[in-house]
């Protein structure tokens, strides 16, 4: 017993350094964040003052109530996209058992690439002049758009290009999740003749709640930190209609000088993303089986 | 013969000065440094990209060792940011643009002086002050020289030649002429007749030169001024050319954009930066058919836009002397002269006098039309893009706001001024 003890006592003490490496990592920033976001600085980043004020502006700024707009119609009209079309490429995926892998290495490809790469080529196909989208319309009879430049296009826009490079992430989160569930239930379902719509409304979807669940936290994190499609494709424009929340506390503190203020909307960009991470959470807890 | 006073005194100044220089040229040693390493942060334009090309060059001439940490440009301030906050030594030479950031950076103690540096340690063949008066004044503040000229340019007008003939039209010669020639090529050819920039934070480079030959000012008696009769006029003039004849989606138009449209013959007039001459030339097919004029003059007369990237010592560097060589270095006349003839403006006259400059801008009338162009940004030019006070990025951002605003038509131009007049006037009142 005192053996056993003294094993925990020093395999404790060995982790220990890593440990405190880890917490630090995650916690350092953060705090320091929090502990920014309460000083005031000049347009030269000198500190001068300290208290709330950053957080009273906030309320104030019509520019952060835009941003709270821009990420959760952004963020909403993303998941909701991703979620559906990810259970549907799913299904097929789950179905079509013998699909060659070079197929399923296409449906998966979009997600490997940076978002960076990823902005790149759709800045190109969606160029209202020179790019190919646009030709496409044309070609269809159809006028072009502005896409990209339009102020009511631009965040759907956005989200469709999201929504093309994180689907196939999905839809292998909800693939993992149809593999596991019990054939059984299919077996009894089919034995009382249940129509394909019932199995799937009644038993699928219910059965795959918790996994789409853990889509959904997993896609929130990202989709509300929205950042890098965005600064390669709009930078916050056309005239601030696709500023989220990410963006507009970049531009305030590296282009502006504003730490202060910067950390406080960051800050608050963590909350909201804590806020539906353990709302989330509890959901799962919810349609758990 | 006679000897005055006079003259003795003037001989033995002259020998004096000769021994002094013959004495320095002696003195300085450009290994004097080797064997450090100095850490250089680079914007990835393609300047800053020759820079690194040709570091082996200098790591051959000093023996120091040059450790390269290469961005695109807003990433780069990003970078530079976060390690002068930490007052971190990680970075010992960067890239600056005083028009922009030169202000704010000097306020917050970011730039070591170069004045000692530019007066008593310098090569016999640096040539100190061969640079432009204009360029060595943007970089001073406060007494202080915080950066040191590498190139020079501003926004210019490239035309198509064969459209304006085909269309029966010369190069416009007004400011307000511009619409007439627009509207006159929108009804005789298919191409984007006059394109510009739109994207918020980028525009006011090219819009500052409208602003300007309107005859406006950014600041009036220390209030923001963007309501003044002559700034409306340009921000009604500048949304209008772009927004009648303008490509779609120039909302969201920067440099990049510009290029490609003009570059692939898709644009009659671009009004954009002369750093993207080489590019645009690139494939050769707008080498014969384009033309290259600064913006024409206004009511206001001609103040076109005019700036250079410079190089600067950071406050925080470890080894700011080895620093030092690489930023005589990089903005030597020699290094220049080289620079010049891969369609980097040379910020020194002397370079743009030297035969091979001359003889590579004789090989093409656009080079020719390009070099002439931007002598007129340097002898008239101004360097106010924004307002000039620290906030200088944050102001850009507001008057980017107001054209796009009139572009996507949200906003008449009382409303877009009146609302840029109010945040600009905060802005002037923090500084």
């Amino acid at each position: 017993m005192r053996v056993e003890q003294n094993h925990r006592g020093q395999m404790a003490a060995m982790s220990m350094p890593a440990l405190v490496f880890t917490v630090g990592m995650i916690a350092f920033p953060f705090l320091y964040t929090i502990w920014m976001s309460f000083q005031t600085y000049s347009s030269t980043g000198q500190v001068t003052g300290w208290g709330g004020d950053n957080y009273l502006r906030m309320v104030v700024d019509g520019q952060f109530w835009n941003g709270i707009w821009i990420t959760l119609y952004l963020y909403v009209l993303s998941l909701v996209m991703q979620l559906v079309l990810g259970t549907g490429l799913a299904l097929l995926l789950f179905r079509a058992k013998r699909l060659p892998g070079i197929v399923r290495s296409l449906f998966i490809s979009p997600f490997m690439m940076p978002p960076v790469v990823a902005g790149m080529m759709w800045l190109v196909i969606l160029d209202p002049s020179l790019g190919a989208a646009n030709w496409i319309l044309t070609s269809l009879g159809l006028p072009p758009s502005a896409w990209l430049a339009s102020p009511v296009l631009v965040v759907p826009t956005l989200a469709m290009i999201d929504t093309w490079q994180w689907t196939p992430y999905v839809a292998l989160i909800v693939l993992g999740g149809l593999q596991s569930l019990p054939p059984s239930v299919y077996e009894a379902a089919e034995i009382d003749g249940a129509s394909r719509r019932a199995v799937f409304f009644r038993i699928t979807l219910p059965l795959l709640l918790p996994t789409l669940v853990t889509a959904m936290i997993l896609r929130s994190v990202d989709l509300l930190r929205f950042f890098d499609l965005i600064y390669i494709t709009t930078q916050g424009g056309p005239s601030n209609h696709s500023m989220t929340l990410n963006i507009y506390g970049f531009r305030v503190g590296f282009e502006f000088f504003q730490l202060g203020y910067a950390g406080a909307l960051m800050v608050t960009l963590s909350v909201l993303v804590l806020g539906a991470v353990m709302a989330f959470n509890r959901l799962r807890a919810v349609v758990e089986w | 013969m006679y000897i005055t006073r006079r003259g003795i005194a003037c001989l033995t100044a002259a020998l004096a000065t000769a021994w002094v220089t013959s004495a320095a040229a002696q003195e300085f040693d450009w290994k004097a440094h080797s064997g450090e390493t100095i850490t250089f942060l680079a914007n990835s334009n393609p300047l800053g990209q020759l820079l690194i090309d040709h570091a082996d060059e200098f790591e051959e001439l000093t023996g120091i060792t040059l450790e390269v940490d290469s961005y695109q440009e807003q990433q780069m301030r990003q970078r530079l940011m976060t390690v002068m906050n930490a007052r971190s030594d990680e970075v010992d030479v960067f890239m600056t643009l005083p028009s922009r950031e030169g202000m704010q950076f000097a306020s917050a103690g970011w730039y070591a002086d170069l004045t000692p540096y530019i007066q008593d340690s310098v090569s016999p063949d640096y040539d100190a002050d061969g640079f432009g008066k204009a360029l060595m004044d943007a970089a001073t503040f406060d007494g202080q020289l915080t950066a040191v000229p590498l190139n020079i340019e501003g926004p210019l007008l490239y035309y198509r030649t064969d459209v304006f003939e085909e269309c029966g039209l010369d190069a416009p010669s007004s400011l307000e002429g511009l619409a007439d020639t627009a509207a006159k090529l929108k009804e005789c050819t298919d191409l984007t007749p006059f394109a510009s920039r739109g994207l918020a934070p980028a525009a006011p480079y090219t819009f500052s030169a409208f602003m300007h030959n309107m005859g406006g000012q950014y600041i009036i008696d220390g209030e923001s001024a963007m309501c003044s009769p002559e700034a409306k006029q340009a921000l009604t003039l500048y949304s209008d050319l772009l927004k009648n004849y303008g490509p779609p989606g120039v909302v969201n138009y920067s440099f990049q954009q510009l290029t490609a449209l003009y570059s692939a013959g898709r644009s009659a007039m671009s009004f954009e930066s002369s750093n993207e001459f080489g590019l645009i030339m690139e494939s050769g097919d707008r080498l014969e058919d384009t033309a290259i004029v600064p913006l024409p003059e206004g009511p206001g007369g001609s103040h076109p836009t005019v700036i250079g990237w410079g190089m600067a010592i950071s406050a925080n560097s470890a080894k700011p002397d080895a620093a030092w060589y690489f930023l005589q270095w990089a903005s030597s006349p020699e290094m220049q002269a080289k620079f010049a003839l891969e369609g980097i403006a040379p910020p020194r006259a002397a370079v743009a006098d030297s035969a091979d400059y001359k003889a590579w801008l004789e090989e093409s009338p656009v080079r020719q039309q390009w070099h002439d162009a931007l002598a007129v940004l340097a002898e008239t030019g101004t360097s106010e893009i924004g307002y000039p006070i620290i906030a200088n990025p944050e102001s850009r951002e507001h008057i980017g706001q107001a054209i796009g605003d009139m572009l996507l038509g949200t906003a008449s131009v009382d409303q877009a001024c009146a609302k840029a007049d109010t945040a600009l006037n905060e802005l002037i009142a923090r500084d």
